[in-house]
């Protein structure tokens, strides 16, 4: 029998011939996309493309298997895909590989519509979203899946036969409110958040000074109240003067005494924000009185709740002990903290003034920059009574790593390849959702299929392609000949009204019409993206016209297709989002905190994808949702969310 | 940004065009490129008839996260304002605001103006976010509303 003869008695003659011609995409060539590929190989897929737009880094090789040390540095997807070709020889497979963004303006509805099935194997919100969209759009099955620590899931998805990956509301990542990281800390991630996103910057970032007191001074010169703006001058002024006496000899003291002594005082001055229950005032720092070692740190508040499995919260005992300690683990005393506060200081200035041309920011792998979070966080718990935290799980926290095993992304690649099969039968019937869990009596367990969210702001949408030259079809042709010529009149709509959208921005409505003499490209509008019309009367589904290279020979400046599609009302009569007259909600007591930092702005560098939801909470929202109409996140005991 | 958000914001636009509270505005900003950016909204919140803060519109720059409506809006007065819960940058502590207290997912632009006009003449004192404000209020209540009266004269409409 030949090499492929098993699958071929295995799958039969007309799935065989499916998985040898079905063009397949797989988006990520990380964790799951490795392993992916090698299972897609073996299977016998023979025309696979696959891309990713990063590249290979010396903490992937553990896992992404088809990495090796001298290939560091390379591109993820052209790696991969070299080595993954010969592990079934005879089969005439082609892979094409491509180091890019999936959302470059080429992957266009067009580009997705030439693929049979498409895989994911991403790490983040954005990009999912993105490729679920385009699947929506096109009508191409896809195949979403994702890992964290000992959990995956695999999610197989169709157009009008399933949900899709926007029909289950996802858990934001989380976020900390303004003051609980600024005034009130209570728990050891609200210190790394602070050193890391604002203490780092204003040191180290940006320098927004400049633009500060150009403001300031504008402000005072419309007659803003001169004293208001002299105090915030001053604050502006205090972080500025340390930031340039951060080079010299005493430099890092000075911060030191201003962050973790000015500062601390000038908080406790305000008397009553420390008698809200549950609140512990801080005690500032003192250099001198650390370094001799009379300095008592406050006593450490009993009731912080350990942290939400944001890391592993357990301090290891053998941490104060005399057992050997790998030199991460190890918990440092006070005065190690502030050592290693004025020496990183010292570091990362030199940097900043060597380069003052590159912007430092906080990367868990940069040795200098996670110093300086780990021995901030620290100092700052200490003056709060937070316990302290080791600088591996500072770098934990801070860099926000999700674990990834091998073996479960091995599992969950196995797996989206058996659901692929229900797929390219078009068997929607027999689609499961297949979920591993942390749970070794019974690993694996499945879902059944759910049917779309009928107000899905997704999947129930109407796409429309719509091939046109950018740079020669102005917004008002559009809106005439697209929109009230094309749509509108097959709608036996006279007075149509719309709002033109292209992502965040409104490029026209009823009450603004400037733009209407630009041309696409003028207003940014490029191939890959959508044009969306929602009517004024709110009685159809929004409908996006997706943007593509004109079509050859084209005469106009569009074409659209032949006959416009059936466009769905909406569900329901145009409810306001919050549903009819609502009461006003109960604001009248001002609770300060509003919300910025993130724990991280940047993808989460967990490489292998994350599971946007436990299976289990993933049904318990359902109902939260059925139940109240809106889901708000109170419940996320049991969700793995990452970005 | 995500397609909720899209759809949410272009809604709550809607709404606004049709209907708003009386002295109040609230309208996506213009770029550079002539459209208009759902995702940044300038404000103009007057303040209540009979309080000190009367007379005046406080101009508040609204900033809707990509995650939004999961996550609320960052408010931020502009140019920063004197009141205990308003930050020296202008930003606005709120219940409402809060993620983690009373922020939903269903709360529209329009409630949120409304809250904020309500702080001005309530402000909480247990959660003071600048010291100057916090103190004169504390300390002097008639040198706090002679400042407010003031303030509000500065921020007449022009």
């Amino acid at each position: 029998m030949t090499r492929l003869g098993h699958t071929q008695a295995l799958l039969g003659p007309e799935l065989f011939k499916q998985v040898r011609e079905t063009p397949v995409l797989v988006v990520g060539a990380g964790g799951i996309g490795c392993e992916l590929l090698k299972n897609l190989v073996l299977v016998g897929f023979a025309n696979i493309e696959i891309i990713d737009l990063d590249t290979i880094d010396l903490s992937n090789l553990n896992r992404q298997f088809l990495f090796r040390k001298p290939d560091i540095s390379k591109s993820k997807a052209l790696v991969a895909a070299a080595t993954a070709r010969h592990f079934n020889p005879s089969s005439g497979i082609h892979i094409h590989a491509r180091h890019g963004n999936v959302k470059e303006s080429s992957n266009d509805l067009e580009w997705i519509k030439g693929f049979g099935l498409v895989m994911n194997a991403l790490d983040n919100m954005d990009a999912r979203r993105h490729v679920n969209r385009l699947c929506q759009a096109a009508g191409v099955p896809l195949i979403e899946s994702g890992t964290a620590g000992y959990l995956g899931q695999v999610s197989p998805m169709m157009r009008d036969q399933t949900e899709c990956f926007d029909c289950v509301p996802k858990q934001a990542p989380k976020s900390f409110p303004v003051c609980t990281i600024r005034s009130t800390p209570s728990e050891p991630i609200h210190c790394i958040v602070w050193a890391k996103s604002y203490l780092f910057g204003k040191l180290f970032g940006e320098d927004d000074e400049a633009v500060d007191t150009e403001e300031l001074d504008k402000a005072q010169a419309e007659g803003e109240n001169a004293e208001e703006i002299e105090n915030l001058k001053k604050e502006a002024a205090a972080f500025r003067e340390v930031r340039q006496a951060l080079g010299e000899e005493n430099g890092p003291a000075r911060v030191f005494s201003k962050v973790f002594n000015a500062d601390i005082n000038r908080l406790l001055a305000m008397e009553d924000m420390w008698k809200v229950p549950g609140r512990v005032k801080p005690k500032p720092l003192e250099v001198d009185a650390i370094m001799d070692g009379s300095f008592v740190p406050p006593p450490l508040r009993t009731a912080s709740k350990e942290t939400n499995g944001q890391a592993n919260g357990k301090k290891e005992e053998t941490a104060n002990g005399n057992q050997a300690v790998l030199k991460d683990q190890r918990e440092l005393s006070l005065k190690e903290n502030l050592e290693l506060f004025v020496d990183s200081c010292r570091r990362l200035s030199a940097r900043a003034i060597a380069h003052p041309d590159i912007v430092l920011s906080f990367d868990k792998d940069d040795d200098d920059t996670l110093d300086f979070v780990l021995a901030t966080a620290n100092l700052r718990a200490t003056a709060y009574g937070i316990p302290n935290r080791t600088r591996f799980q500072v770098k934990e926290m801070a860099g926000n790593i999700i674990p990834a095993i091998a073996t479960t992304n091995a599992i969950i690649a196995g797996l989206i390849v058996m659901q692929s099969i229900n797929l390219l039968q078009k068997k929607y019937g027999a689609i499961r959702l297949p979920h591993l869990k942390a749970d070794p009596t019974k690993p694996l367990s499945k879902q059944e299929r759910t049917n779309p969210d009928p107000k899905c702001p997704v999947c129930r949408d109407v796409y429309v392609l719509f091939k046109t030259d950018v740079t020669r079809c102005t917004l008002g042709e559009f809106a005439q000949g697209a929109v009230r010529e094309w749509l509108a009149s097959s709608l036996n709509e006279d007075d149509f009204e719309f709002t033109i959208l292209e992502g965040g921005r409104i490029l026209a409505d009823p009450d603004f019409e400037d733009n209407y003499e630009k041309t696409l490209a003028e207003l940014g509008i490029e191939r890959g993206k959508m044009l969306t019309i929602l009517d004024e009367d709110e009685k159809y589904r929004p409908i996006h016209f997706c943007i593509c290279e004109p079509a050859v020979n084209a005469t106009t400046s569009f074409t659209l297709p032949d006959k416009c599609p059936q466009i769905p009302l909406r569900p329901v009569a145009p409810a306001p989002p919050q549903g009819s007259p609502s009461p006003e909600p109960e604001i009248i007591e001002a609770l300060p905190l509003s919300v910025t930092s993130t724990i991280s702005t940047k993808r989460g560098r967990a490489d292998d994808g994350d599971v946007s939801l436990g299976s289990d909470a993933l049904k318990k929202r359902k109902v939260d949702v059925e139940a109240n109409g809106t889901v708000d996140g109170e419940d996320d005991d049991d969700i793995i969310v990452l970005e | 940004m995500s397609a909720l958000a899209q759809a949410r914001l272009a809604e709550e636009r809607k709404q606004w065009r049709k209907d708003h509270p009386f002295g109040f505005y609230a309208k996506p900003i213009k770029s550079a490129d002539g459209t208009l950016n759902m995702m940044q909204w300038e404000v103009g919140i007057p303040g209540k008839e009979a309080t000190n803060w009367a007379g005046g519109i406080y101009k508040v720059n609204m900033a809707f996260p990509d995650d939004f409506p999961s996550k609320p809006p960052k408010c931020k007065f502009d140019p920063p304002l004197f009141h205990p819960n308003v930050y020296p940058s202008g930003t606005i502590c709120l219940s409402i605001l809060d993620e983690e207290k009373q922020w939903k997912p269903s709360i529209t632009i329009k409630q949120i103006v409304l809250g904020i006009q309500d702080l001005l003449d309530n402000a909480n004192i247990s959660d003071p976010a600048q010291i100057d404000a916090y103190q004169l209020y504390k300390n002097d209540r008639p040198a706090y509303d002679r400042r407010i009266k003031a303030q509000a004269i500065e921020r007449r409409p022009k």
